[in-house]
């Protein structure tokens, strides 16, 4: 097998109906509608579900690919991957019972590779920078308000099983916080580039100013601050991604 | 007189059996054969991580999704035991080059269409054979004073055999379709001559097969491959608007019956004037096709559709899909061949027209 694969390699089932993020976003704006589905309605949660799904599906992958592509990672980074494989695995799972809980199916909506592109960078400690702490962290922000949202919507089956893969996603994050010191040890040169390589990702993933430093209800997707502390980010670098998303109009 | 070396009089009396304290290795030879088992399951591991990516279909992905920790832990346990034995931690040693290559062809498989192959190369070859030899270690190991190994082997053989009946239940469910079977057959055979050639996984020979008919122990609803398949088959109910559906039937009908003009009335006029997508499109001349995903976008829908027996000619080298905007930007398609596979340039083909998507809610074509 390569190492890394092509991006265009990822093998799906038929149903799923695969598009450019920025080609869904712009249909979606033609027609009046928010480039991500906001949490308002249980069709637009949905949709959010949906996109969660496809969201760990990619995830269990990358992590996959990550145990595959640096055999020569410490043994114990290797470990944390084979982990984070098997906790997406079950995040998929859940989540497919979820969108089954909501009416949905496989499919449903387009799926966007936007998240698996950010799994494919080159070089271990930008990967898990990227992935680990760019996009579980968004994953944070993300269940962290959904959790809320069931809560408030009176769904203690939502919040509960959201709740705990939030918990699992915190931990990755730490993970991905622990390895970027660890891999970047002795060489800030790569340290710098991982982070560099997370903030694009964290710029990419402020969805045109839909992440926000918020009320869970007032904006379309709240940072979690208490959640981003537990997986290792500091006060500075949340200070850091909040400003990011003031200036972030481009989707 | 003094009994010869190796027939000592035994301590508990039991004259008919071994020495309590007669082992079968030395405790290098032990750390050296740990090595051989962790270069097989590490590599294992690190394969099954790889292929969740390349393998399409739902059921096993989660299957291997759920492997891959638990061969790390098998891999670690292994390494962390050598240690023990005066070994360096968490090394991986094959027992020959031949061992190697069998594991490299284990690898091989990795277009979408080969989840069979992968299946049937790790379930039905690798994983029995890791069972068979760990179950040899164990008949033979000391149960005095390497408890340590023989706790692991316990540990490695309930779970390998628990991953041997998931992976049996997904291989059976993949391999519904004609000739598949067959393939995985030809396959496993192929790769039991590499193992036989390279004398297992410690280099030392084939040991008796495990027998793998018994019950397997009741899987947890986390990890029940029948759970896996039920996923896969989540009920996906397409709500298509009867109007849709006809439009849909229609632009099916014009490419079956490689109807440029058919076509065109379903493409965007600035397309047409470009270029001549409709003839391309013809040029495909499926025998059948039929929707195979249905998304929304808003109000609009993405239709995925899957055309069996395209013709070959025109439609092998083509990389960039043909574009296709309805005549008031509202209908658009986008097809692109399946890519990946060598055919024979007469060979029929199978193609998806990757994306159709139509805004028109199945109002008829202008025109």
């Amino acid at each position: 097998m390569d190492r890394p694969i092509a991006y265009d390699k990822l093998a799906r089932e038929d149903r799923f109906v695969r598009m450019r993020a920025r080609e869904v976003a712009q249909v979606k704006v033609e027609q009046g509608l928010p480039p991500f589905p906001g949490l308002f309605s249980r069709e637009s949660i949905k949709e959010r579900v949906h996109g969660i799904m496809v969201g760990e599906l990619q995830a269990m992958e990358g992590a996959g690919r990550t145990v595959y592509d640096f055999p020569d990672a410490p043994w114990e980074f290797t470990m944390d991957m084979a982990r984070q494989v098997w906790d997406e695995s079950r995040h998929v799972d859940i989540y497919i019972r979820l969108l089954e809980h909501l009416d949905g199916y496989i499919g449903e909506f387009p799926e966007t590779t936007i998240l698996w592109r950010c799994a494919c960078a080159e070089d271990a400690a930008a990967r898990v920078a990227g992935v680990n702490r760019g996009l579980e962290g968004l994953a944070c922000d993300v269940f962290n308000q959904l959790v809320h949202i069931a809560r408030k919507m009176g769904d203690p089956i939502l919040e509960r099983a959201v709740d705990f893969v939030l918990a699992d996603e915190i931990t990755h994050v730490r993970m991905g916080s622990k390895w970027l010191t660890k891999l970047t040890e002795g060489d800030p040169e790569r340290r710098r580039r991982a982070i560099e390589f997370q903030e694009t990702i964290d710029e990419r993933f402020n969805l045109g100013g839909a992440r926000q430093d918020g009320a869970h209800d007032a904006v379309p997707i709240s940072i979690a601050r208490e959640a981003r502390e537990l997986g290792g980010f500091t006060d500075e670098e949340i200070e850091r991604l909040i400003k990011t998303t003031q200036r972030s109009p481009v989707y | 007189m003094s009994a010869p070396v190796g027939a000592s009089t035994r301590p508990d009396g039991d004259a008919g059996g071994p020495h309590p304290l007669q082992g079968f290795s030395s405790a290098d030879e032990s750390a050296r054969l740990i090595r051989n088992y962790r270069y097989a399951v590490e590599r294992m591991m690190r394969i099954l991580g790889g292929w969740i990516a390349l393998t399409p279909e739902l059921s096993a992905k989660l299957l291997l999704g759920r492997h891959v920790w638990d061969n790390a832990q098998h891999a670690d346990v292994l390494g962390k035991r050598l240690p023990e034995l005066r070994a360096q931690a968490q090394m991986s040693e094959p027992p020959n080059a031949a061992f190697v290559a069998f594991m490299n062809a284990i690898e091989e498989p990795e277009r979408p269409d080969q989840s069979v192959e992968r299946l049937v190369g790790v379930y039905r070859v690798l994983k029995p054979h890791l069972i068979a030899s760990y179950e040899d270690h164990l008949r033979r190991i000391n149960s005095v004073y390497e408890p340590p190994t023989e706790r692991i082997l316990v540990r490695l053989i309930e779970e390998e055999r628990r991953h041997v009946a998931a992976g049996s239940t997904i291989l059976r469910h993949l391999s519904a379709a004609p000739g598949l079977a067959e393939r995985g057959d030809a396959w496993q055979a192929q790769l039991e001559e590499l193992l036989a050639a390279a004398g297992g996984v410690t280099g030392a020979g084939l040991p008796a097969p495990a027998r793998l008919d018994g019950p397997p122990s009741t899987p947890a609803l986390n990890d029940d491959p029948s759970q896996f398949i039920r996923l896969e088959q989540s009920p996906t109910h397409w709500p298509i608007p009867e109007a849709l559906e006809g439009a849909l039937a229609g632009f099916g009908a014009a490419l079956v019956a490689r109807d440029a003009a058919g076509l065109g009335r379903w493409l965007a006029s600035e397309l047409l004037a470009a270029g001549s997508p409709a003839a391309r499109l013809a040029g495909l001349g499926p025998e059948t096709h039929r929707v195979v995903a249905f998304a929304k976008i808003g109000d609009k829908r993405a239709v995925k559709i899957r055309l069996e027996g395209v013709r070959a000619a025109g439609a092998e080298r083509r990389r960039d899909p043909p574009h296709a905007l309805g005549p008031d930007g509202r209908r658009l398609a986008r097809g692109s061949r399946r890519r990946g596979r060598p055919r024979p340039a007469s060979a029929r083909l199978t193609a998806v027209l990757s994306r159709v998507l139509i805004a028109n809610r199945g109002r008829s074509p202008a025109g």
